[in-house]
Formats: structure tokens, C-alpha cells, sequence
């Protein structure tokens, strides 16, 4: 709180329809229920490794009306979709389902680029076979991949 | 029939309304599903915001429950049906079986002691064992065991039966079968209270599973002195103590998903609570509270959050949990949150701790069901905001946490009330005739002293520190002693019996008891002297609990030698103590209320109801008070209807006088004996009773603009916009701002006005149905919509309410620039500055004290508080009553509080009041000032110092004359008299100074 604020928002330049089009789409009904507890971001593995995607915050844009901000960050493309906000939310926000109205959304409205969709699986499963490489131990040199995998990802 | 009536349910809202109906005359059954009363608070270590003990606090009532002439307690017991309409029900019962027959039992315990089978003790929450048979907890009533035919040795496989051999009085009765019971009453009040939230079901916390997760009850009997470890804070895992603990709330409330959309309302302040508590046990603990909002909404709660936070280091996290891990090797447990702003943080604790919600029972809800009481959304009983007390079946009551989560101050207030409620349709039905038969007191004239000495252990609470059976060993041998004890709870029921017992064996005629404070506990022990045929005032209290065991925890042999001098000090002035005797009064049946608004209204009616004469004082022209500028209420109903019924049947009622621009020049006299003196009407009223329901005002803002643009107003003035008949200017509005806390939680009004965030909610759901376009925007600091209110936050929400949360000392920011109003706040979830014009920016002010307050309590002799509200005798259990007797408060004049609480709380004063005015004499107090008038010059120094205004001068023989039922004992006049003319009973020269020469 002590921070000294980085960017200011305008209330009335604001979309205030975004909160109801997101809501009409099957998967958004229920995120006007958000109390905002943080219950989503607590728990989630991606925020975990990554806190510029944060739940509660995509959600507060949502409904403030900052669609822009929304539909054409990357941010909404890093859910990993386990559900596990879903299962936690106090309120049945259903966040993974909002999360793929949201991306509904996006590509109906191009704000996703395609190129990036096309490759969004191929990095799925990508993360997904190093990870079971890494923990049954097929990788030879386990100790030194990951170490090479840090240095790369720090680069880049 | 005699005025007859049922409770059902014996926690401390049936205890209360058992005892306020037995009060007023009417014979009450007090029906209990379990083996015992006392309910959950007997389970809770202390009590917010005072720390009071609970049990020392709550035992007195259990006893006096216990032992009223007009109250059967009805345990172990179903309710089945209920028929007819009032005057006239008739209740079904099934009693199970106890298996000990309750006239042969005497509470010895021999069968406890001696049973082979343990079992998990419910009292602890199965964190230690009991057996099979068992007192459930010391300070019991009934005081008798329990068998649990399901674990028992003999009802299982048909063989030991060893309690029955070891009963001296052949009390045990395996053949015992349940029994069903017809019971004919006039009316019924339901407070079969709650259950806890089965923490079972939030599997991601880990109960059940994690050794060292436990719930807020089971750490309340870690925390006490009664509870598995004698009041050491151990985790389960190792019995290790703790250094830093976390408190999780909202487990199970607040939390659809897990089917109670209600906030439990009592959780924060047991968490700020417990806090405090468990820092005190285990020196340099750190609590952690992560909570979403914290709802400190009743008086001095704010304070005693901030005593937390400043004073003993306890964390405030805004966040909340999703998951905890445990550390298969240490059992530690692992907290990832994050913080408002985004940041991820992981934490170790040594112990989690879950402030676990409250939900309706399946048996109340099937209890209500029965009788026919309909139940809302959530399963509790369903009651109007304009009649809390009243059920949807005539004759009917309800009060405590089964119509919605409570705290003890609100439940007790509530009980009062539905007593009230009950006992004005129970029709012409004559009381039934109280007369409590004591034995012909003993002539002691002559005898030499025998004194008796009981030393309490209190559990643990003295014999920790105290060495008790050094104590009883130094007391027996001081002079006139020719008997002494220890007990382990000297209050306890069988106490009384044993003092008894004590008495008539070794011809006591005089009696100390150390043990804890004579504020709670005096009147108990003075019952138990008159039993066994004693003056009252032959006793004395040595306090060796606070001033002993309490102070000095870490220097237990200096503590044992103060409780050795305590207690020679008492015997001393015991020896000296002469019977006292309380001189009785009549009492003038007339009521007087001040204050015309809906509290007074609302008490006025209960009052004229049954009967009683009610003079109804108001300082404007015109009733309705505040409740005239409020147009409905938060579910939506209209007001205006209501308040002008109310206003309509109050003039019309034979029974109500109403004095309209009223100012009362003087109030003289006591319970029972008033005389008011009205300055404007020129009246004189007497009157046996005074309710003080002399409101609240609205806080005046100069902050924010108000007053200097119209665009800014308060949220009285938008509702008044909101319910105009034209509303098409609110249609135009674009944003709307509303800014909570104005005047409130501040450095000037240290206190939360409770009903502004529903008041902001009420108003911004009413605005968001005339004009969805309309942007809300409610910046706040706590969401308080606590208890049931909590469904219309989450209404609000749904109808597009932005809510926007702000901290104190970044308060948002309001000015005009060009033709606008400008407002900035900073977000703290996106760490952006929000900023914007609103067309309309509404202020929700708090409530403040009346400023004529002052004047009205010196008039009246009672105490305010602070903040300039009435101070009641006692926050928990007496909260409208006055400490000063016969006088009630109730309404804002307290504290604010919404309609709901209003009514409830006017109906309890009125209820508490029928207590005083259904006798024909009240008893007034022994220990009095006493004039020797041969010494007394007449100089009248006395008569200046006395505050309760109960001396006078005798005009003819110019002697000081005491008015014995005004007198408080204070002893001031005593002091201040230079002739030694006046003498306090109890504490006469010789008394005082032969026991300041025994220390």
C-alpha cells in the first residue's frame, strides 16, 4: 500500500458494458459474485510462478471495465486450466470458466494473435513432457538440464 | 391456570428468557436437548470485549436457573409437537432416559469415578476422555451424571454395572425408559441456538487429517483453565507449545460453496479475542489473523481489535486461504497467501487454528419444523425486521442465534425481548405466587463466633498458583475458626450443598468463602447462608483469584501467602459482621419512558400491553424519532406504513400518556419509588420504573466537500431522493460514489455506527433497480454486513455495485475542479490510482450520541461511556440494564444499531422493567448507611457528598436522616462525617480497623 501508485485509471473512460458481455457469455455468468478474497490467486500454480497473472486482479478488471487491458494481454493465455480457483472460490465464480469466456472473447474480437494460438498446445504438451522427463528421472543429467532450463528462461 | 410458559432450548438466550418470564411471575419450563445448561458459551474460555471469564460469568446464572422457585429445567429432552393458539398450548415432549433417578441422585460422582469405561468428553470436544458416565462439566445443572447407553458396559454386553454398586443413594436405574410428556402452556420461545460448521467439509484446510489444525472451539478449551490441558496452549502433534499460530476465518461462512452464504457474525471478535488470550498464556506468541473483512460492529469492539493489533502483536492479513500444507516430518503447517497487491507469500505456523462459521442444526431446524415455525433461505427461523422476536406462528417466540448468527450480548438482549413477547399473551392468567422459603433464621444473639472457611481451587484457576491446601490448613488454625475446606468450584451446585452441610454439622454461624470476586458470586453464597438458616451478612468474600492467583501467576508463594492474609483478614471482619436486614419497598406499577422514537414506541407498547401504565416523554413535537427520515428497510419493506401504524396505536393505547415537547426538570427517588418532574408540560409523574430510549443523531460531515456542493450528500438525503415520488433525476445519473466510515472508526469516533454499510448497500441496490446504467462505486474500509446481511451484499455485487477498498490512512481524496466533483482512491488489488466525476457523491455518516445525553444521565444518575452513549451494567449479560436499579436503556441511546436490533432490544427493556413492576415489593440492599443520631451535629457535610442523593436533613430535630432505599453503601458520608455519626453496615469503624490490624 505504500508503494507509490504506477498508473491511474479514469472511472468514465471506462467500458462498463464489459462486465455484462463477459457475463453473457456460457462460462462468465457468475463473476459479478466476486468479493474480491483472493482465494483464486492464493492457490494458483501460475500465479505461483508468475505474479503478473493474478485471478482476483483479471477479475477487478473485468468488472471495472478495462477491456483492452483484458482481452489483449498475454496474461489470459498463461491458465493452465486445473480448476483448482473453481474448487476453492467461496462465492461459485467459476474463474476457469470465465477464463475461457474471456478467451472466447479475445478471438472473436482478434485481440489474440494467431500465431500465438497455434503454438499455445504445442507448448502445453511441451511443459508437460519436461516436467514427466525431469521427475521420472529420463533425462540423463537431470542436476544440469534444469540448471541449463533456469539460465535459459532467465535470458529470455 | 396460572401464567405458564415454555423455553426450549437452555443456552444463554434460554437461560435468560427462562429467567426474565420466572421474573415476572410466570412458571417456566426450560426444555433442554441435552444433560445440562449452559449451552456453547459454557465451552468458551473468556468472553469480547471485556475478558471476562465465561463460565465465572455465566455459572451465576446457571444457579440461579437452577434453583427458581418459577423454573423447571426439563433436560435430556425432544420436543415432539406443539397444538392450540395462546393462551392456551399444549406442548409434546419425549424425555429420554438419564439412566439415575434424579430425586435419589446427590451429585457425589462416585459412579464417574469409578466407571471403567472412558469415552471421548463432548465438553472438550473429545480433545481428552470422561466416562460413560458423567457430570458433564463441573459447574453443571442439574449437577448429576449422564449415562451413555451406547458405550456403556452394562447396556452393551449386559455385565459390570459397577456405578450402581458404588451409589450410596441407589440412584442408578438401567431400566430407565423414555417417557412422553404433555405440557400445558401459555406461549413458547424457541432458542435451541446452532451448530458449529463441520470443518470436516473444507477439506483444504486439513481437518481431520493435519494433527495440528483444530477448530476456534476446540482451541477456546485449550485456552481454558477447565479445558484437556488445564490451560496450556500444546499443539496435538507434540504437545509442544506454540510460538506462532494462525487463525483462518470465514471456514464455512460467507462461502456459498459451502452451502452458508451467512457471515457468523461473532468470529472476528473470537479471533481478535483469542489472540489476545493465547499471548497472554505463551509469552512472545504471534497470532496471524487472515480474515476478508473484519466486522468489529458492536460496542468497544473496534478498540479491542486495535488493543490486538497495537498492543499484543497480533497480525491482521487481508486475505484469504486457499490451502495448507503440513510438514509430514515436523507437522508444521504451510500458509501460501497473497497479499491485497499481488504479492505471493508462503509461512510456517506450529499451529492452525479455524474460526469455524455458525449453521442451523438439522434438530432445531426440525424443532421448528414441528411447531410450525417457517425457516428462510438458510435454514434459520425466519423473523420480519420489524418483529424479531415473533415467529410466523401466533404465540410463538424466538430469540438467540436460530434466527440468524449472534453474539451473547445480542442473544441475551433478544431473550429479554421474546420474554417480554411471551409473557403479553399469556392474557388475564394470574402469576403464580412467588415465596422463596427459606428456614426461620437463627437467633444468634450470645452465641461466640463459629467461623467456616471454603477455599476454592476454581479448576485450575487459583490451585495453579495458590497452594489451596496450605491455605486450608493456615485458615483452620486462625482464632474462631471451627472449620475449613477446599472445593474445587465453590459455585458449583453441589458447593452449595456441601456449605450447607458444613454449617449444620459444625454449628457454624458465620462463613468466609475465598474463592473469586463478590461482584458475580456474593449473592449466590448469601442464598446458600439464608438456606441453612443464617443471616446473609454473616459472610465474607476473600478474593484470591484476581488479587491472588490472577496477578501474581509467576510468584505462586508470595500468591499463597497474600491468600493466607486475604483470608485472615476476612475471618477477622467476619467475626465482627451483625445480622443486616434488607429493608422491603413497594413498588408504584407506572412506567416511564424517555424518548418517542421507535425504541420508546416500540418498549411503551410491550409495556401498556400487560397492563402497566406508561407515560411516554418526547423532546419534539412529533414521535417517529430517526426511524422518520428512514423509508425501508434493508429486505425492501416499507417503513412508512409501519411507523404510522406504531405512532397511531401508541396515542390511541388507554394504557400510554404522551408528553410531546417534553423537558424533564428533575428526577427524584429509586426503584420502584420515581418521581419525575416535567418542567414544559407542568407535571408531576411517579412511576416505578425509567427507560432511557432517548435516541442517537445523525454525524454532521464537514469533510469531503459536505456542505459546500450540493452534488455531496448523505445517505439519509439519497434516500429521501431514492423514495421521492419523482425519480427521474436519478434515471440521469452517471457515477455515484459512495464513501463509507464518515465519522466513524475515526480518531474523534473510535467506534464502528454498525449500520452505515447496510444502509450504503440498501440504497445502492435501490439506485442500481431505478438506473442499471447508473455506475455505484462504494469505497470502504470492512464490508460489515454482518449475519444475515451479508445475502444483500452479495445482491448488491450482482446488480453491478463496484466495491472498492481503501485503507485509513489513505483516505480517498474529494475536490472540485472545473464544474466537477474529482475523486481519487487508490485500488489496491490493481495498484492503480481509480479516478472519477461523480454526479453524485454520498457520504455514509455514522451515528453519534445525543448531546443532551449528559444532562439526562446526571438527572438519572447513570453512567456514559466515551463516546457519550449510555453505559449499561454489563456489556455481556446485562446489556439493558443500568447498574442504578429500575433503570433500562435501550435503542441508540446505547449504541447505534439498525430497526431489527432497535425492537428487540426496546421490547427486552421493556420485559426487564415488567420484572420490576409484576412484584407488589422489592427487597433493597442490607449494607446501608446508618445515623447515630445522639452524635450527629446536623452540619449536613453528609448530605452535600452523597451522590445518590439518599440523605436529608431533619428539619425539626436537624439530624441527618438516610433514605435506606436510595442508599448505595458507598460509605462516602461514613468518611466524611466528623463526628463519627454514620456507620456503614458491614463496615463499621471497629470492623474495618480490627481487620486492617489483623493485615
Amino acid at each position: 500500500m505504500n508503494e507509490k501508485p504506477t498508473s491511474k485509471i479514469v472511472v468514465e473512460d471506462l467500458d462498463s458494458s464489459f462486465r455484462d458481455e463477459v457475463a453473457s457469455v456460457p462460462g462468465g455468468e457468475n463473476i459479478t459474485k466476486c468479493f474480491a478474497c483472493g482465494t483464486c490467486a492464493a492457490g494458483c500454480p501460475v500465479t505461483n510462478v508468475d505474479e503478473e497473472y493474478n485471478c482476483r486482479k483479471i477479475i477487478r478488471q473485468v468488472l471495472l471495465g478495462l477491456r483492452d487491458d483484458v482481452l489483449k494481454s498475454p496474461v489470459i493465455w498463461l491458465c493452465a486450466l486445473c480448476y483448482r480457483c473453481t474448487a476453492r472460490c467461496p462465492q461459485g465464480v467459476n474463474f476457469t470458466d470465465v477464463m475461457r469466456a474471456l478467451r472466447f472473447l479475445a478471438i472473436r474480437e482478434g485481440a489474440a494473435p494467431p500465431d500465438m494460438l497455434a503454438s499455445n498446445d504445442q507448448i502445453e504438451r511441451l511443459a508437460q513432457l519436461i516436467r514427466r522427463d525431469l521427475i521420472k528421472g529420463t533425462t540423463a543429467g537431470r542436476k544440469e538440464v534444469i540448471e541449463e532450463l533456469k539460465a535459459k528462461i532467465a535470458k529470455a | 391456570m396460572h401464567k405458564k410458559a415454555m423455553v426450549i432450548g437452555a443456552g444463554v438466550a434460554g437461560i435468560q428468557a427462562a429467567l426474565d418470564l420466572a421474573d415476572m411471575g410466570v412458571e417456566t419450563y426450560l426444555v433442554e436437548v441435552g444433560p445440562a445448561i449452559g449451552g456453547r458459551m459454557s465451552q468458551l474460555d473468556k468472553t469480547f470485549p471485556t475478558n471476562d471469564c465465561a463460565m465465572c460469568i455465566l455459572s451465576p446464572k446457571l444457579v440461579e436457573a437452577g434453583s427458581h422457585p418459577c423454573i423447571n429445567i426439563v433436560t435430556l429432552a425432544d420436543v415432539l409437537d406443539l397444538q392450540g393458539k395462546p393462551p392456551h398450548m399444549r406442548v409434546t415432549l419425549r424425555k429420554r432416559p438419564r439412566y439415575v433417578d434424579e430425586s435419589k441422585c446427590t451429585g457425589c460422582g462416585l459412579c464417574m469415578a469409578k466407571c471403567p469405561t472412558k469415552i471421548p468428553d463432548p465438553y472438550n470436544k473429545g480433545l481428552s476422555t470422561t466416562k460413560a458416565i458423567r457430570i458433564p462439566f463441573p459447574q453443571a445443572v442439574p449437577a448429576l451424571p449422564v449415562m451413555d447407553a451406547a458405550h456403556c458396559t452394562y447396556h452393551l454386553r449386559g455385565k459390570c454395572g459397577l456405578c450402581k454398586k458404588v451409589c450410596p443413594t441407589g440412584a442408578i436405574d438401567f431400566e430407565q425408559k423414555e417417557q412422553i410428556v404433555e405440557v400445558e402452556v401459555g406461549s413458547v420461545i424457541l432458542a435451541c441456538g446452532t451448530k458449529e460448521f463441520d470443518a470436516r467439509l473444507k477439506g483444504e484446510y486439513g481437518y481431520g487429517i493435519f494433527p495440528n489444525v483444530m477448530t476456534s472451539i476446540e482451541f477456546e478449551r485449550i485456552l481454558s483453565a477447565s479445558g484437556p490441558t488445564g490451560g496450556h496452549i500444546k499443539r496435538p502433534s507434540d504437545q509442544a507449545e506454540p510460538k506462532k499460530i494462525a487463525i483462518l476465518q470465514c471456514v464455512g461462512s460467507r462461502d456459498a460453496s459451502a452451502g452458508n452464504e451467512h457471515c457468523s457474525a461473532v468470529c472476528c471478535m473470537q479471533a481478535a479475542k483469542d489472540a489476545i488470550i493465547a499471548r497472554e498464556h505463551v509469552l512472545g506468541l504471534q497470532a496471524t489473523i487472515f480474515y476478508m473483512d473484519i466486522r468489529a460492529y458492536g460496542k468497544g469492539f473496534d478498540r479491542f481489535v486495535d488493543r490486538a493489533r497495537d498492543e499484543h502483536a497480533t497480525r491482521f492479513v487481508c486475505g484469504r486461504i486457499a490451502s495448507v500444507e503440513s510438514d509430514p516430518r515436523t507437522n508444521d503447517l504451510n500458509i501460501q497467501y497473497i497479499t491485497r497487491d499481488g504479492k505471493v507469500l508462503n509461512e510456517r505456523f506450529d499451529l492452525l487454528v479455524l474460526s469455524v462459521g455458525l449453521q442451523p442444526s438439522e434438530s432445531s431446524k426440525d424443532v421448528a419444523r414441528r411447531l410450525g415455525a417457517k425457516l428462510d433461505a438458510s435454514g434459520f427461523v425466519a423473523v420480519e425486521s420489524t418483529a424479531p422476536v415473533q415467529t410466523s406462528r401466533e404465540g410463538l417466540f424466538v430469540c438467540g442465534s436460530v434466527s440468524g448468527p449472534k453474539d451473547i450480548p445480542e442473544s441475551v438482549m433478544e431473550a429479554s425481548g421474546a420474554a417480554s413477547a411471551a409473557a403479553s399473551v399469556l392474557g388475564d392468567c394470574p402469576a403464580r405466587e412467588v415465596s422463596v422459603e427459606y428456614p426461620r433464621e437463627k437467633d444468634l444473639r450470645g452465641e461466640p463466633p463459629r467461623v467456616g472457611v471454603f477455599v476454592c481451587r476454581c479448576g485450575i484457576n487459583i490451585a495453579a498458583t495458590v497452594d489451596v491446601p496450605g491455605v486450608v490448613e493456615y485458615a483452620s488454625h486462625l482464632p474462631r475458626v471451627r472449620h475449613a475446606q477446599e472445593m474445587m468450584f465453590s459455585c458449583a451446585q453441589d458447593s452449595q450443598k456441601t456449605i450447607r452441610a458444613a454449617i449444620e454439622t459444625h454449628k457454624l454461624n458465620r462463613v468466609v468463602v475465598a474463592a473469586c470476586t463478590p461482584r458475580t458470586h456474593e449473592p449466590l453464597f448469601q442464598k446458600t447462608l439464608q438456606k441453612a438458616g443464617l443471616n446473609p451478612y454473616m459472610f465474607e468474600f476473600a478474593n484470591i483469584r484476581e488479587h491472588c492467583s490472577w496477578v501474581h501467576q509467576k510468584q505462586p508463594e508470595q500468591a499463597t501467602t497474600k491468600a493466607k492474609d486475604l483470608v485472615r483478614n476476612a475471618v477477622t471482619r467476619v467475626t465482627l459482621a451483625e445480622p443486616l436486614y434488607r429493608k422491603s419497598l413497594g413498588v408504584n406499577k407506572n412506567a416511564l419512558v424517555i424518548g418517542g422514537g421507535l425504541a420508546g414506541m416500540t418498549a411503551a407498547m410491550d409495556l401498556a400491553n400487560q397492563g402497566l401504565q406508561t407515560y411516554l416523554l418526547e423532546k419534539t413535537g412529533q414521535l417517529g424519532g430517526n426511524l422518520r427520515h428512514v423509508k425501508s428497510t434493508l429486505d425492501g419493506e416499507a417503513t412508512a406504513g409501519k411507523l404510522a401504524e406504531l405512532v397511531a396505536k401508541v396515542g390511541s393505547h388507554p394504557k400510554i400518556q404522551v408528553h410531546l415537547s417534553a423537558k424533564i426538570r428533575q428526577i427524584d427517588g429509586y426503584i420502584g419509588n420515581f418521581k419525575t418532574t416535567l418542567e414544559s408540560p407542568a407535571v408531576e409523574i411517579s412511576h416505578g420504573v425509567v427507560i432511557v430510549a432517548a435516541g442517537g443523531e445523525e454525524y454532521k460531515p464537514s469533510e469531503y466537500l459536505y456542505g459546500q456542493d450540493d452534488r455531496v450528500v448523505t445517505q439519509r438525503q439519497l434516500e429521501e431522493m431514492l423514495h421521492a415520488a419523482d425519480t427521474s433525476a436519478v434515471a440521469k445519473l452517471r457515477t455515484v460514489a459512495m464513501i463509507q466510515c464518515v465519522g466513524s472508526r475515526d480518531s474523534e469516533h473510535g467506534y464502528c455506527s454498525r449500520v452505515c454499510c447496510s444502509e450504503a448497500i440498501k440504497n445502492a441496490i435501490r439506485l442500481k433497480q431505478l438506473s442499471p446504467r447508473t455506475n455505484v462505486y462504494v469505497l470502504y474500509r470492512d464490508m460489515r454486513t454482518y449475519g444475515l446481511k451479508e445475502r444483500y451484499y452479495r445482491q448488491a455485487r450482482e446488480a453491478g455495485v463496484m466495491f472498492v477498498r481503501f485503507e485509513n490512512d489513505a483516505k480517498p481524496a474529494v475536490q472540485r475542479s472545473g464544474g466537477d466533483l474529482s475523486l481519487r482512491v487508490q485500488d489496491d488489488i490493481l495498484g492503480a490510482t481509480l479516478e472519477m466525476k461523480p454526479d453524485l457523491l454520498v457520504l455514509s455518516t455514522g451515528i453519534v450520541a445525543n448531546a443532551d445525553n449528559k444532562g439526562l444521565s446526571q438527572l438519572l444518575k447513570v453512567p456514559l461511556e466515551g463516546d457519550g452513549f449510555f453505559l449499561e451494567a454489563h456489556v455481556k449479560l446485562r446489556p439493558v440494564d443500568f447498574a442504578t436499579d429500575g433503570v433500562f436503556v435501550c435503542g441508540l441511546s446505547h449504541y447505534p444499531k439498525d430497526i431489527s436490533e432497535t425492537i428487540a432490544q426496546a421490547r427486552a427493556a421493556a420485559g426487564r422493567a415488567a420484572t420490576v413492576l409484576s412484584k407488589e415489593t422489592i427487597e433493597a440492599e442490607g449494607k446501608v448507611a446508618c445515623i447515630r443520631a445522639e452524635r450527629c451535629s446536623g452540619c449536613g457535610a453528609c448530605v452535600a457528598v452523597c451522590a445518590y442523593r439518599a440523605i436529608e436533613l431533619d428539619a425539626e430535630l436537624r439530624v441527618a436522616v438516610v433514605n435506606e432505599a436510595l442508599c448505595k453503601g458507598c460509605g462516602t458520608c461514613a468518611a466524611t462525617c466528623r463526628s463519627c455519626a454514620i456507620d456503614l453496615g458491614g463496615f463499621r469503624n471497629e470492623q474495618m480497623l480490627s481487620a486492617l490490624g489483623a493485615l
